[in-house]
């Protein structure tokens, strides 16, 4: 047996249990580890301890995998020697918290930071007399084991990364009520990397390092603490990591250190080797130009007047970006050269040690500047030939105001300043006039450019005729030529494909040659020459040529006639220059008569391709215009055109007729209003005296005359009057209503009544029947004209209230319906209303009033007249509506007053 | 008590009123916002309560108190409410375990001013009552002091009861103070307009 008891020792926080007991002879034990309440064996095993000589004392650690303080555990050991053992010693006891004395709920362990990937065991101690629920690790439910009465643990393998404020452990009751909880911290020892020591100050020393993986532990307790040579890195946090010293030490180790373990890393250097300068600051810029300026700055620390330094500057404008490099010691200032006028411009400058260069520093601030305007350069200026004669001076654009193109005539001394807007930029040219030479300079604020000069080419293309089986050329010998002269030529009207042959000359002087080859009549070959130089061969001359030429195969295009009034103006086209077969010379224009040509004009000008023939008259006319070379003439276009008549020359002259027409109209209206007496005199005399040839019969009627003073009626009452004419009496106007036979005077002057007495001479009359055929009644009326009546003004037509008021005098018409007509009789005015009535009617509407007339007749409405009528009165249409009444009144009423001069 | 009041001051108190209540119903949303945050940051499951004795310590609000009486009450629960408050959030600072919480942080601040406001209020329909001569304030209660000896599982459940009560007892006092006021309707509108603005302070 052990001589004495067991001895325990509990480091709760690493569960660590410290067993020790004396026992001098032997050195291996058995040790029985138990759950003192539940009395589950947790450790058995036989285990080496060694005697301490000292103590004399055998001891043992065990580290318990669940907490020391979730349950009581009961150690005892005995000694072992091969298969001898002696007693088991006495049970130590290590009390756990789950005591009934202890009655408050807990958790262990609380508070732990461990590894990730660790395996920890909780466990809940139940408050006294409370009912265990469950157990949760962050959210999740886990599996639970009893170690007592109060307490139950479980074990997590393979624990993740905490979130920032730890992962918790609660623990609940049955009601899922928290009783208790603990939190583990799980995270991962520091582990940072690249450490760098360098200077900015050319004494301090300043390191950084990249913070490595994630611990995953924060607060203050848990956090990675860093250390520099041993002096605490405070402001090391986050992202941030740095640290300084004020000595430059050459050695630096740095340690990081959190609750999981530390980390070391070191550097070396020479502080030479390990300068970084600080940004330069304070920029300006002392001196701008136009095409430079200088930037200045300022250093922080005086240590670089003496450090040669190398400093990049980036400037960059809207155009572009460029960086250059200064050296010196101590470089605070610098030169920008090729800065371009008028431009905006920002610098930076950052700078690094010139002598074993460790790192570029910090850039500066940038700075802006302008550079001053300068006078624009000269422009960039070319001449463009788009024909033979016809070119254009074009320049390139730049920032200018503007631009003034001079044209030089040396020959002429001449010169001519044409002054142009910025937005131009080209100038057409003629060759064939007298300049020579463009001068353009551009021009702004600052001044003028220099000018740019551009010589017109002063050898147009020549012609060539071919001779023989070649083309005879010849040029000045060009001062450039050093290496002789090179010809070629080809056919000038291919277009795709085309054989371009040369040849090479060599001769220094005034040079005639002839070119032969394989040339062909009708062809037109272009001729260059050019002066060979070493450095490249320049275009002296330049010609047209035919070996032959061969009147046009073909006739002008589009010829088309345009008449203009009694001209024909005749256009066409020129010639396709491989249809030309000659230089086309002009062309002739002929009036064609059957096959007879008539020359009208020969136009020598082979650029002008119409043609106006003037002065022609009316007809057809065929015109022939013809192209011609040195070799002849083509055949001919024809074109016909048919002068129409002048349309609109006889439009006007209608206008002009109508014009005329109204004007005198006008002329006749205003005279006749003038003279209107004279007028009225002239066609409108006053009614003459009746002339009754005969004996006025019996009175048969009354002819009732109102002399109103529109009176149409005029009856002249002569004294020398025959009696036998007095047919014409007048009958009282109260007798109206009466039988009509009786014969009244009276003195009204305002209703005349006339009792038209009508004489029958013939019997043959009297017993003819009034319906009688039209050619009867016609001839009744010529043999009734015994009453000459003439009537002036207008003859309106009367109403039924005239017809009723006595009816008036109413030649030639008569209503059937007129109930005063005395002799009508009762029968009569049973008749309906006649409608043919209703309009003048001559010859139509008088009837026999004579009692002796048969009065039968009324249906025939057509009768001779009984009365011949001289009038000369409008006979207006009887309208027997009110309106048509109307109108005719006024319209008679303005005629009249028009005659008459009223208003 | 309440028969003192004066009646000058009637209606500018029953509006008053109606705005403390729709205040305390404002900061019972933003409370209930704060402990979602919260237990979201904790990973606590929701079905888990917490037990233990209340921290804030008044007497009970029983009907049979005088409306002054019962304001009284309620504000001194609103004042131990903002104690505990700023005591957690000071632990909290200085455990430091911030991390990347800004929004449960912004939450944070929010209920505290909010809170704040409510206290005023409810401090002006005190004083408009006889009892502003007998006003104490800040009742101190030591045993609402953190009580977790270290341990981080117990500064986190008392932070969560913090919030748990501060949840009862702004809703105690929406439904007090509505109580109080004697139309419902006007406290009814402000408190939609109240969870607008809730919304967009969230955002």
């Amino acid at each position: 047996g052990l001589d004495r008891q067991v001895r325990l020792d509990a480091d709760t926080e690493a569960q660590k249990l410290l067993v020790t007991w004396e026992d001098g002879r032997a050195s291996t034990f058995d040790v029985e580890i138990l759950r003192t309440e539940l009395m589950e064996i947790v450790f058995n095993e036989t285990v080496v301890a060694t005697e301490d000589q000292s103590t004399g004392k055998h001891q043992w650690n065990w580290t318990s995998p669940v907490p020391l303080e979730c349950t009581s555990l009961s150690v005892k050991v005995r000694s072992r020697d091969g298969q001898d053992v002696s007693e088991w010693s006495s049970q130590q006891i290590l009390p756990g918290l789950d005591l009934p004395d202890n009655t408050d709920s807990q958790m262990y362990p609380e508070g732990k930071t461990v590894p990730v990937g660790s395996n920890m065991t909780f466990c809940c101690i139940v408050k006294e007399g409370q009912q265990f629920g469950s157990l949760l690790y962050k959210d999740t439910l886990v599996k639970e084991t009893m170690l007592s009465r109060r307490t139950y643990a479980t074990t997590m393998t393979n624990q993740g990364p905490s979130n920032p404020s730890g992962t918790n452990v609660v623990c609940s009751d049955e009601k899922k009520m928290i009783i208790t909880g603990a939190v583990v911290f799980v995270g991962y020892p520091p582990m940072p990397s690249d450490l760098v020591c360098e200077t900015h100050d050319l004494i301090s020393v300043d390191c950084q390092w990249s913070k490595g993986r994630e611990t995953y532990l924060f607060g203050m307790a848990r956090q990675t603490y860093y250390t520099l040579n041993g002096r605490n890195c405070s402001k090391a946090r986050d992202s941030n990591m740095r640290c300084g010293l004020e000595q430059w030490d050459g050695n630096w180790t740095l340690v990081a250190r959190n609750l999981l373990g530390e980390f070391r890393l070191t550097d070396a250097a020479e502080l030479g080797h390990r300068v970084r300068p600080v940004a330069p600051v304070n920029l300006t810029t002392p001196e701008v130009y136009s095409w430079n300026a200088s930037v200045g700055w300022l250093w922080k620390y005086n240590g670089y007047e003496r450090l040669s330094l190398i400093c990049q500057v980036q400037r960059t404008s809207h155009s572009n970006s460029s960086t250059q490099t200064y050296t010196g010691y101590g470089l605070n200032t610098v030169v920008l050269k090729d800065l371009q006028p008028d431009e905006k411009y920002n610098v930076k400058v950052r700078c690094g040690s010139q002598k074993n260069f460790w790192k570029w520093g910090e850039w500066s601030l940038p700075l802006s500047f302008q550079t001053k305007m300068d006078r624009p350069v000269a422009p960039d200026i070319w001449l463009w030939m788009d024909s033979d004669n016809l070119g254009r001076v074009l320049w390139k654009v730049s920032t200018t105001s503007g631009y003034e193109v001079t044209l030089w005539s040396p020959e002429e001394n001449s010169q001519q300043t044409l002054t142009l807007p910025q937005s131009m930029y080209s100038l057409p040219i003629n060759v064939t006039d007298r300049w020579s030479k463009v001068t353009v300079t551009a021009r702004n604020p600052a001044g003028v450019s220099l000018p740019a000069n551009v010589v017109i080419p002063r050898h147009l293309p020549g012609k060539n005729g071919g001779k023989g089986s070649g083309f005879p050329l010849s040029w000045v010998a060009h001062a450039n030529a050093s290496c002789g002269y090179v010809v070629d030529w080809y056919n000038t009207s291919c277009t795709h494909d085309c054989n371009v042959e040369w040849t090479r000359v060599c001769v220094s002087i005034n040079a005639f040659f002839s070119f032969a080859g394989n040339f062909f009549a009708g062809v037109r070959y272009t001729f260059s020459l050019y002066a060979c130089s070493s450095e490249s061969t320049v275009l002296l001359e330049r010609w047209h040529g035919y070996m032959q030429e061969l009147v046009p195969s073909r006739t002008v295009p589009r010829l088309s006639p345009n008449q203009e009034g009694s001209d024909v103006q005749l256009t066409w086209d020129q010639i396709p220059l491989e249809h030309q077969r000659g230089f086309i010379l002009g062309y002739t224009v002929y009036l064609t008569n059957a096959s007879h040509l008539t020359l009208l004009a020969n136009i020598t000008d082979p650029q002008l391709t119409n043609h106006t023939v003037k002065n022609l008259v009316l007809g057809s006319y065929k015109f022939t215009v013809k192209a011609y070379n040195a070799a002849g003439e083509d055949g001919g276009a024809t074109v016909s055109i048919s002068l129409d008549p002048y349309t609109y020359w006889l439009i006007m002259e209608i206008l002009v007729a109508l014009g005329t027409m109204t004007c005198l109209l006008i002329i006749i209206t205003i005279a006749c209003y003038r003279k209107r007496k004279w007028v009225k005199k002239a066609f409108y005399p006053d009614i003459p005296e009746p002339k009754l040839p005969g004996e006025w019969g019996i009175t048969q009627g009354t002819l009732d005359v109102k002399p109103s003073p529109h009176s149409m009626v005029h009856i002249v009452e002569d004294s020398v009057w025959d009696s036998s004419k007095e047919a014409l009496v007048t009958v009282p106007e109260e007798d109206e209503e009466g039988t009509g036979d009786e014969e009244a005077d009276t003195d009204e002057p305002a209703s005349l009544r006339y009792y038209n007495q009508v004489v029958e001479e013939g019997s043959s009359s009297r017993g003819r029947p009034h319906a009688s055929d039209s050619s009867a009644s016609s001839t009744g009326s010529m043999d009734s004209g015994h009453t000459d009546v003439t009537y002036t003004g207008i003859q309106t037509s009367p109403d039924a209230s005239q017809c009723a008021g006595g009816g008036g005098y109413r030649p030639q018409m008569q209503s059937a319906s007129c109930p005063e007509d005395p002799q009508t009789g009762p029968e009569e005015h049973l008749q309906p209303p006649v409608g043919s009535f209703g309009g003048y009617q001559p010859q139509c509407s008088w009837k026999q009033d004579s009692p002796e007339a048969d009065g039968g007749g009324l249906d025939q409405a057509c009768l001779g007249s009984p009365t011949s009528v001289t009038s000369s009165q409008f006979l207006l249409p009887y309208d027997t509506s009110e309106e048509g009444k109307e109108h005719q009144s006024s319209a008679s009423t303005w005629f009249h007053n028009l005659l008459t001069g009223k208003p | 008590m309440a028969g003192t009041r004066t009646r000058r001051g009637a209606g500018s108190e029953q509006s008053r009123t109606a705005r403390a209540a729709a205040l305390a119903e404002e900061l019972h949303h933003e409370c209930t916002l704060l402990l979602d945050l919260y237990r979201k940051k904790e990973t606590f499951a929701e079905e888990l309560t917490v037990g233990g004795e209340s921290l804030v310590t008044v007497p009970p609000l029983s009907s049979q108190l005088s409306p002054n009486d019962m304001l009284w009450r309620l504000y001194s629960a609103l004042q131990q409410c903002r104690n505990l408050l700023e005591r957690a959030i000071g632990r909290e600072e200085a455990v430091g375990n911030g991390g990347d919480r800004a929004q449960y942080e912004n939450q944070k601040k929010t209920v505290r001013d909010r809170l704040g406001h409510l206290l005023a209020s409810t401090r002006l329909l005190l004083e408009d009552g006889a009892g502003t001569a007998a006003f104490t304030p800040e009742p101190k209660n030591s045993e609402i002091d953190y009580p977790g000896n270290g341990s981080p599982f117990a500064l986190k459940l008392w932070i969560y009861r913090i919030f748990n009560e501060l949840e009862h007892w702004t809703l105690t006092a929406s439904k007090t103070l509505k109580a109080l006021h004697p139309d419902g309707a006007t406290p009814k509108e402000r408190r939609t307009r109240g969870r607008a603005r809730g919304r967009r302070t969230r955002r």
